[in-house]
């Protein structure tokens, strides 16, 4: 396993937040001593009996993704929870996930072995990813619910396996897919991607794919 | 936050500036009757109501349809199944839309029948038909925006050297006929179904605008040919344009309901029809997502319905008032001024405009910002209103004066602006010309008309909708260039969107 050479440990830390929010999460952050980030749009749920029956519970995202240092990615976390409050109801998710290795930005310097640190704190939740063909997005989020999970978030993507490529007249195409980001606690972790995977038949080539990374913070769930 | 709160507010905050705007007129240039004023708040909070509900239901119905049609004909991977459709749909769409019906009738009356209602509907829409599959076929073979729109550009040119004044006006205004409130959010989809399957995402990102664009040049060459050919070269007499005065608040709403109820059914029967027809044949939705897209199209109705009427029985009459009393005052400069002002904030409760500007965000990845376009959508507006106040106070001053110099620059430009702003500005004509800006901007500008002498409130009242259309197209582009210059500047950023 590689890693850095001088003990920085690098975290990838992800904040979910409403529509809007995005720009300012990454202004703040940078106060806070991140470097620079990348915000995308998403879709979230939301959980709410009368809005689910008026077919209204969907509600825009901006994903924001940040690269630092354990220590500033920890600050940072602590700081964008105390400004924006993602303890309370639907003020958005936070979580930091680790990173083996960095290339390409100067602001962290890192070409090196680190020392395997897990299990130095407790990982409490999961990041659950799964890729499915546009359209199906909402039967993971129906299959995870089931299975325990609060919500999700939807992110349009496009991309193409081995199972799928080609060409429309004269432009080159990659199917569009839809990314389901789903943040659960340990023990719910497998009932939500064996139901996810009962369900899409995930098992049969070419219907998507399903993995888990372990988050070491996060902030906003309950 | 949920989304029915994030679309009120978003509603809100661009109803209100209009609302300020006519209450700040009311209590200094241009005091109304009581009545009128009521009905003009009362007409507010319906636009509020509607235009959250309408744009609900586009998001989760009208879009994901025009979403899903435009990838399942690209995936078809047949010609003649895209051109035919394409045709198909811009027929369709085309011939239900009310606005189309109502300038039919208008043309109808002034050439004294020799062009019948129906002529003008059919082939208007055969126009806009051609241009459908014109605009899809542009998108899966790659052609470049700029050159389609200088060949049609051109096109209009030459034809408009063949057309009266009188004509040159109402095929202009077609092209802001036909592009209604439910037509461009399915058109806007449409291209972005299609241009999303794009492997390069640079391609795929500015051939997601630009169909609404192709689309309207189609009406405006349909009306010209047909002056053209039919000879009928001259208004040969004129229209009544009858405001009514009403002391009661409620009877305008109710006498207005049935027909825009009547009118929004039938522009959103076609779209009904074609989704249940793809989804027998190739979308196949599940029941969950099925049931998802038919209650999109009920909020879509219900919405539509109680803006228009809002529009109609509320804010009609404050148009035409506050025109025919700025006309009246000493100094016409009040006209010129306030008339920018009007036209600043109309625009912004113009529902197609909201769904462009969110669809702009949603294709960028929320990186061209919705406050940059609606700015400068703004500000194009507020300068077509103010220069066609300018048009109905000078006879000298005619409709080309115009429309050559700034049809010229327009197509100039979109040879230097990014090419993705080049789509959203040809986009945001059509867009800008919707029932909003329909009802209001021209009633001002009629009531202006008919208090000022030497000024035909036919004439000028035709070809306000022609330069609401026009104006955006260079103010976007300018945007354009400003981010083209901006985005240089970050120097490390060197795909700046330009390609």
């Amino acid at each position: 396993m590689r890693n850095n050479p001088d003990g920085t440990e690098i975290e990838l830390l992800c904040v979910i937040v409403n529509f809007g929010l995005g720009s300012k999460i990454m202004k703040f952050s940078k106060q806070s001593g991140m470097r620079g980030g990348t915000i995308f749009l998403g879709r979230g749920t939301v959980n709410n009996r009368i809005l689910e029956f008026f077919d209204l519970s969907d509600i825009r995202k901006e994903i924001v993704l940040m690269l630092g240092e354990k220590t500033i990615v920890d600050n940072t976390l602590e700081e964008l929870n105390k400004k924006f409050h993602f303890d309370k109801p639907n003020h958005g998710i936070a979580f930091s996930t680790s990173v083996l290795s960095v290339l390409g930005t100067k602001s962290i310097e890192s070409n090196g072995i680190n020392e395997e640190k897990r299990g130095a704190e407790k990982t409490m939740y999961n990041a659950i990813y799964v890729v499915v063909d546009k359209g199906k997005a909402e039967s993971v989020i129906d299959a995870a619910k089931k299975a325990g999970a609060r919500g999700g978030t939807i992110i349009n993507a496009r991309g193409s396996g081995i199972h799928e490529t080609g060409k429309l007249f004269s432009m080159d195409i990659e199917p569009e897919k839809e990314i389901v980001l789903i943040l659960a606690d340990d023990q719910i972790t497998s009932p939500i991607t064996s139901s996810v995977r009962e369900k899409l038949e995930i098992d049969k080539p070419g219907n998507g794919i399903i993995f888990v990374q372990s988050v070491n913070q996060t902030y906003g769930l309950r | 936050m949920n989304a029915i709160t994030d679309k009120l507010k978003e509603v809100l905050f661009s109803v209100l500036p209009i609302v300020i705007i006519v209450l700040i007129l009311n209590f200094t240039i241009t005091p109304l009757e009581t009545p009128t004023l009521i009905r003009f708040l009362i007409g507010a909070l319906l636009i509020i109501m509607g235009l959250s509900i309408f744009l609900l239901g586009v998001d989760i119905g009208i879009t994901p349809v025009g979403n899903l049609m435009g990838s399942s004909l690209a995936k078809s991977n047949k010609m003649w199944i895209v051109l035919t459709s394409g045709a198909i749909l811009g027929f369709f769409i085309s011939i239900a839309e009310p606005d189309l019906h109502i300038l039919a009738g208008q043309v109808n009356s002034v050439t004294s029948g020799m062009i019948s209602k129906f002529s003008i509907v059919i082939i208007v829409s055969i126009g806009i038909a051609i241009m459908l599959s014109l605009g899809l076929f542009r998108i899966l073979f790659n052609v470049p925006l700029y050159k389609v729109l200088t060949g049609l550009y051109a096109l209009i040119f030459v034809l408009a050297l063949f057309t009266t004044p009188e004509f040159l006006a109402i095929s202009f205004d077609a092209s802001g006929a036909t592009t209604g409130a439910l037509t461009v959010p399915f058109i806007l989809a449409l291209a972005m179904g299609v241009s999303v399957l794009k492997k390069d995402s640079k391609a795929s990102e500015k051939d997601s605008f630009g169909l609404v664009a192709i689309a309207s040049a189609g009406a405006i060459i349909a009306v010209m040919v047909m002056s053209i050919v039919s000879k009928a070269d001259r208004i040969t007499s004129s229209l009544e344009i009858n405001v009514s005065s009403s002391n009661s608040i409620i009877a305008p709403f109710i006498k207005a309901l049935p027909t825009i109820l009547y009118e929004v059914f039938l522009a959103l029967l076609p779209l009904i029809v074609i989704f249940l027809v793809f989804q027998k044949i190739s979308f196949k939705l599940d029941k969950k997502g099925f049931s998802k897209i038919i209650k999109g199209f009920i909020y879509a109705f219900l919405g539509l319905v109680y803006f228009l009427v809002g529009v109609n029985a509320g804010f009609m009459e404050v148009g035409t008032t506050i025109g025919y009393i700025l006309a009246s005052q000493d100094n016409k400069s009040y006209l010129i001024f306030v008339g920018f002002v009007i036209g600043l904030v109309t625009i912004l409760a113009e529902p197609a405009v909201h769904v462009l500007t969110h669809q702009i965000e949603d294709v960028t990845s929320g990186s061209v910002k919705r406050k940059a376009v609606l700015a400068a959508l703004s500000i194009g507006v507020g300068f077509s209103v103010a220069l066609s106040m300018i048009r109905i106070l000078i006879p000298g001053i005619q409709l080309w004066h115009y429309l050559l110099p700034g049809y010229v620059i327009s197509v100039i430009m979109a040879y230097f602006v990014p090419k993705l702003f080049v789509g959203i500005a040809f986009d945001s004509g059509g867009v800008a010309s919707g029932p909003m800006t329909a009802t209001f901007i021209l009633a001002l500008a009629q009531g202006a008309a008919e208090k000022i002498e030497g000024a035909n409130v036919l004439i000028d009242g035709f070809g306000v909708i022609a330069m609401v259309a026009l104006t955006p197209l260079i103010t976007l582009q300018i945007l354009g260039l400003i981010y083209k210059i901006k985005s240089r500047k970050g120097g490390l950023d060197k795909d700046a969107k330009q390609s």
